[in-house]
């Protein structure tokens, strides 16, 4: 073989130390250590890092594994047994273990279509509405200065009580249920109303004959007629807080109203919508005992296809200062798809 | 009759005996290659803890397996290659970068191979000697724990167990020239590790 350079040299170092190298190929390479010192020193340097490696001693094992490796042998030798023993107490292992994870996973599949199914169930549309003597007993109380329970409980009406105002809503709607929300759209997704019921500022007041029988009036009216009920239900949830805020939608209009026609007027708006086959949100109202030709506010929400005429309706009641009239292309987001939102602010003039 | 590779060695009797259900058979076993073995595991994974656990997957696997060991090799190379791949598999598994060893860089670059290279100096200065007096084994560990996964059980099997070029390339299933390729660099950058101590 001819005459190595320092390159292949050391390229086969390693190989020339194990005595891998064919015959000619280690007398090239041995010649060239000859007569190259680094070269010489490069293969003394790497076989005495060999020799010290093949002389590190072993490391003594800690003296708990031999112990370690015994009971874990014996543990499994256990399992085995009672894998292989035919009756007794641990022959019905072999059968739970051989089911134990499809049914873990039956169980989280369960669990994950009843929350999914939960969440997807909505409040129920119709609510039942109260009657027009509850509807009076509770503006009554109101006036009187009597502060709505933060949450009270459900008042079982009876069904002659419920007729006139159910079939009302039930004749105005037009389309499903499933459409618009029952209670306001609330932040970040949460469902703490279902088991908390949102609680409305003190100050507005609804009215529940010309809401559709809105849940907050229906509420108070029944904390107006059973007076003994009205403790503050328990709560579950945590206390309201920013989270709960409602989210901006729809579109304020101002409605002027002549001062001898202001009464009333909410009413009237209310109505108008839910002839619309729209639902009335909530009804605000200037405080009680307030004149009655202060502002007030109807939120209502409806489809989109009856935007127009409700705005038409508007105009017959009162009127639409033209700066704040709403374009006939420009809809106000509702709640869901589908829908629009107007919060008609009444202005007596 | 006797078995091919039981050739009078006694840990080859204790396996005879394991397999004939000689009670305290396997216990022996142990006892002879546990040393050896856990020393390779912690060579390998540079941590005691993570190679007291895989010292014992590796005799349990033993366990379960020695029916199974036909004598082609010793039960000493038998085990460590159940370790090389029990302590390999535990380098995949971790995860994050911090957990893994800095890699050796690619040890050679010709271009600074002159300036890190220094001959081996008198013998006072012998690697083998400075063992004796700077806790080499010490720093051979440390050393070793700087080589990447790959070379190092390499280096392990080959420069401390004694394992041939075949033997190495069949258990990480390479070609017997990328062994000889890989230990050469594994090789070389041990001695550039501790050419500071040569």
């Amino acid at each position: 073989m001819d005459a190595m350079d320092c390159k292949q040299t050391r390229d086969l170092l390693s190989e020339y130390e194990d005595g891998a190298l064919d015959a000619a190929a280690a007398a090239a390479l041995a010649a060239h250590l000859g007569g190259c010192v680094e070269c010489a020193g490069c293969a003394g340097s790497l076989r005495a890092v060999r020799e010290v490696l093949r002389s590190l001693p072993p490391d003594p094992a800690p003296p708990e594994l031999l112990p370690g490796i015994l009971a874990a042998i014996e543990a499994e030798g256990r399992d085995a047994r009672a894998d292989g023993a035919p009756g007794g107490a641990d022959a019905a292992r072999p059968f739970f273990s051989r089911f134990r994870i499809p049914l873990e996973a039956a169980a989280a599949v369960l669990l994950f279509a009843s929350v999914y199914w939960y969440r997807r169930v909505e409040p129920p549309m119709t609510r039942p509405p109260s009657s027009m003597s509850a509807a009076t007993e509770e503006i009554a109380g109101a006036r009187a200065g009597r502060s709505p329970s933060p949450a009270p409980r459900p008042v079982r009406k009876t069904a002659k009580e419920e007729a006139p105002a159910a079939a009302i809503a039930r004749k105005a709607r037009t389309w499903t249920a499933a459409d618009l929300p029952s209670a306001p759209a609330l932040r970040a997704s949460t469902d703490s109303e279902r088991i908390m019921p949102v609680v409305p500022s003190p100050g507005p007041t609804a009215d529940p004959a010309a809401a559709g029988a809105p849940a907050f009036g229906e509420r108070r009216s029944a904390e107006a007629e059973g007076g003994a009920d009205s403790r503050p239900s328990p709560v579950f949830a945590a206390p309201p807080s920013r989270l709960l805020r409602p989210l901006p939608y729809g579109r304020d209009i101002v409605v002027d109203v002549k001062r001898e026609s202001r009464e009333g007027a909410e009413e009237r708006i209310a109505g108008a919508a839910l002839r619309l086959g729209g639902i009335v949100e909530r009804i605000e109202r200037g405080p009680s005992g307030a004149a009655p030709d202060t502002a007030g506010t109807v939120r209502v929400i409806l489809p989109e296809s009856a935007a127009a005429r409700f705005l038409e309706e508007m105009d017959r009641i009162g009127t639409i200062p033209t700066e704040g009239k709403p374009a006939a292309t420009d809809l106000p987001a509702g709640p869901r798809p589908g829908t629009v939102a107007y919060a008609v602010r009444i202005r007596a003039r | 009759m006797e078995r091919p590779g039981v050739k009078g060695r006694p840990v080859d009797l204790l396996v005879e005996g394991f397999r004939k259900g000689t009670p305290g058979a396997f216990e022996a076993i142990v006892r002879a290659h546990q040393d050896r073995v856990y020393s390779f595991c912690a060579r390998m994974l540079s941590d005691r803890e993570d190679a007291f656990d895989a010292a014992q997957e590796v005799f349990l696997s033993a366990w379960r397996n020695l029916a199974e060991f036909r004598g082609e090799a010793a039960l000493s190379t038998w085990l460590l290659r159940i370790a090389a791949n029990r302590c390999l598999n535990r380098i995949r598994r971790r995860k994050s970068l911090s957990e893994r060893e800095a890699p050796w860089p690619e040890p050679f670059g010709e271009a600074d191979e002159g300036l890190i290279f220094q001959p081996a100096g008198g013998e006072a200065d012998h690697p083998d000697r400075l063992a004796e007096t700077c806790e080499m084994g010490e720093i051979l560990t440390k050393a070793l724990s700087r080589l990447d996964p790959g070379s190092r059980w390499m280096v392990l099997l080959s420069d401390v167990e004694g394992f041939s070029y075949e033997e190495i390339a069949a258990l990480a299933e390479v070609p017997v020239g990328t062994v000889k390729s890989r230990l050469h660099r594994a090789r070389m950058a041990m001695r550039r590790l501790l050419s500071p101590v040569a």
